[in-house]
Order: C-alpha cells, then structure tokens, then sequence
C-alpha cells in the first residue's frame, strides 16, 4: 500500500513500468477469473429465466436437501450449511497464507495451505455425498411407506394407465419436482465443484513446490497470491449459488 | 523475465511486509471472516424458518438474500482477493466490464421471464408440461404443506 503512494500515477503510461502495478501473472489471472466468472453469472441467469417460468412447479430447496451424515433426522439445508462454513474457513486460511507469504515465512504458508487443502478436500467429498442423495432419492416416507414418486403412464399394450414410481433424480425424471431443477443443480453445482476439485489440485502443487523451497529461492511468494485468487473466486461462486440454489 | 528487463519494477515483492504490518493484516482478515459468518448464520436461520419461503416468499426477504450476499461477494473481491488494495485503474478495468455484463444479464432475463410467464406468452407445450408437474405425485410438498398448516392452526 506504501508502495501505491510512491506511484505516479502521470507517469504510469509512459512505459517501463505496469500502469497497474501488479505482474504479468497476477493480472492475467484477474483477466481470467472475470471471464470464468462471467461463465457462471450466464449458467445462473439463465437458471433464473428458467425457474421464472416454472415457478409455480419449482420444487423448494428445503424439502430436497433435508439429510446429515451419520445422523437420521430432517434437517433441511444443515448439511450445505456446513458445506458453505468448511469453503469460508478454507478462504480464510488462504488469506493467512498468502499474508504468510508476504512476511517470507515458509512454515506459515506450509501450514495455512495445507488446511486450505484440506479444507477443500472435504468440500469436494460432501459435494459428492450431497449427489449421491439426490440421485439415490428416497425409498422411505411417503403416504405409500415407498418413498420416491409416481405418477401414472399410459400403456399401450393393455390400453390401461399403469402406475410408475421413481426415485431420486436424473437429467430426465426428480421425484423432488421438474426436472429442470435437477439439471440446473447438476449443471451448475458440478460446474463449481470441478472448479473446487481443479483448485484443490493447483493448491496441492504448489504446497508441494512450498514444501521445496522453490519460492523461498524465487525470493517471493506471489504464487501463493495467484492461486489464492482462484480460491477466493470458487468461495465467491459458492456464495451465489448457495443464495439462488438453496436460500431463494 | 529479470534477464529479459533488469530495470523492470518488481511487483512480486511489492506487497510484501513486516511482523507489525501483518499483524494489522491479520486482524482485519479475521473480521472479515466473522461478519461473513455471522451473515451465513443468519441467512441460513432465516432460510429455514420463514414461513412460505422459497421462491414464493415474500420480496423482501429475496432482496435481503440477495443484498446479504452481494455484501459477501463484495467483502471477498476487497479484502480476501486484495481488489481494494490494487491501483484505482486496475480496479476498474476488473470491475467495469463484468458489471456492466451482469447488470444487463439481469436486466434481459427479468424482462424476458416476465413475459414468458404471461399466459398468452406459455407454449401449449409448457402448458401441458406445468400441468403434468402438478399432477405428479410426490410427498415432498405435501409435508411441507402440512407442517406449514399446522403452524397456522397453532397461531390462530
């Protein structure tokens, strides 16, 4: 920030210098991060237009995602709840990372990285549990004991309506409501959790490279301070979706 | 690069600092992270308990999420990301595009779902469909209803 005041801002433009003030990677990161972030505002805008217009058929976030691990109870939304606490404190102990790198010290970036990691890694498992429950569905519950839902079809063959249970849901059936909610649920939330799974794997090179000493010989820890920026786009991704998913 | 510009500023280490300063830094990184959590809180306590929540509650409590989250997102990009913390230029070569790109998304797709939502305006196939969806036979909803009911028998 002391280094801001130092700069003038008439000169800026002349060359030999960045009239922004930041690397080459640092920028070209924020240049990437607003186009992918344009990817998901499109993928959420156009799941508003379409949940506008099924509104009345939208099934509700708190009657899908009413399950906890290990504990057999209705709690809706407990569970992502957890989720959005784990990737918040996952940013947070990237910051102090990356603040770490700032002051050179190795063992700070070693340690708040590796929470990072971890941090993310569990995000990554619960999405996956989160999928695995929606697509499972439910086979308890319900006037009939069968969980699921059903509806009757027409049979040709014996010229009669028969009836058809389903359970949980696929990008063509959701016993939860229409299907646009599961492909919007699936499109969207693996849209983000391959974004947590790639940065979680970018995190983990360059924990191992810290691990290395490589930027302790580069004499700067910038690196940290680029793929932090990733993470915190992912965390900022995360607040959206969790507001239009599973608040609204 | 250094080979390439040896008299080239090295914005790498720019931001680097001391004990004193990262201390500072600190402090205010662990606020930040208690006012984002005590909003989350909140939002999901709200989130769970409004009645006739959902996409059919009542507007304000849509516009508080969503402002309630635009805080978040604006907490993340100033402070988490260092947007706030860059030069006035860079700032705005960052925030400009994307909110302009945004607000007219937002713009098109209220104006465009408005209309798709006018009966005159719904495809016979959409018609059908909406009318399928409703007759499908699922308990979610109904539990929903239900509990909901019987919280309004209790307050009258």
């Amino acid at each position: 920030m002391a280094h801001v005041a130092e700069f003038d801002a008439k000169a800026a433009w002349d060359g030999g210098q960045s009239p922004f003030r930041v690397s080459y990677g640092k920028m070209m990161m924020w240049f990437f991060l607003v186009s992918d972030a344009l990817t998901f505002g499109g993928l959420l805008v156009s799941y508003g237009f379409i949940r506008h217009k099924y509104a009345e058929v939208w099934p509700k976030a708190e009657n899908v995602f009413t399950h906890f691990p290990f504990i057999e109870q209705h709690l809706p939304l407990a569970y992502v709840g957890l989720m959005t606490f784990i990737l918040i404190m996952s940013s947070v102990t990237m910051v102090l990372a990356v603040e770490a790198g700032h002051r050179m010290d190795r063992r700070g970036v070693t340690v708040w990285m590796f929470w990072t990691i971890v941090g993310g890694a569990l995000f990554v498992g619960s999405q996956a549990w989160e999928w695995y429950h929606f697509i499972t569905g439910t086979h308890v519950g319900g006037p009939e004991g069968h969980g699921g839902a059903w509806r009757n079809v027409w049979d040709p063959a014996t010229s009669k309506y028969v009836k058809e249970v389903y359970h949980g849901a696929t990008m063509a059936v959701n016993e939860y409501g229409v299907p646009q909610f599961a492909n919007y649920f699936f499109f969207i939330t693996g849209f983000h959790g391959f974004h947590v799974f790639s940065g979680v794997i970018i995190n983990l090179t360059i924990f191992l490279n810290v691990l290395k000493g490589t930027y302790e010989k580069r004499g700067h820890y910038e690196m940290i301070e680029k793929v932090g920026l990733y993470w915190h786009f992912v965390d900022l991704v995360w607040v959206f979706v969790f507001t239009f998913f599973y608040l609204l | 690069m250094s080979e390439f510009h040896d008299d080239y500023p090295h914005y790498e280490t720019m931001s680097n600092h001391d004990e004193a300063h990262g201390k500072a830094a600190r402090k205010v990184l662990w606020k930040v992270f208690w006012v984002m959590l005590f909003i989350t809180i909140f939002e999901l306590a709200i989130g769970s308990m409004a009645p006739g929540h959902g996409w059919t509650g009542a507007l304000w409590l849509k516009v508080l999420f969503i402002g309630l989250t635009v805080v978040k997102a604006a907490a993340i990009v100033l402070w988490f990301m260092h947007l706030g913390h860059e030069v006035k230029f860079f700032k705005y070569i960052i925030l400009l595009p994307y909110i302009t790109f945004i607000l007219y998304a937002i713009f098109i797709i209220l104006v465009e779902g408005v209309y798709s939502g006018y009966p005159r305006n719904v495809t016979r196939v959409d018609k059908i469909f909406i009318d399928q969806q409703k007759e499908l036979k699922n308990h979610h909803g109904e539990e929903a209803q239900q509990t909901e009911a019987t919280h309004g028998e209790e307050h009258h």
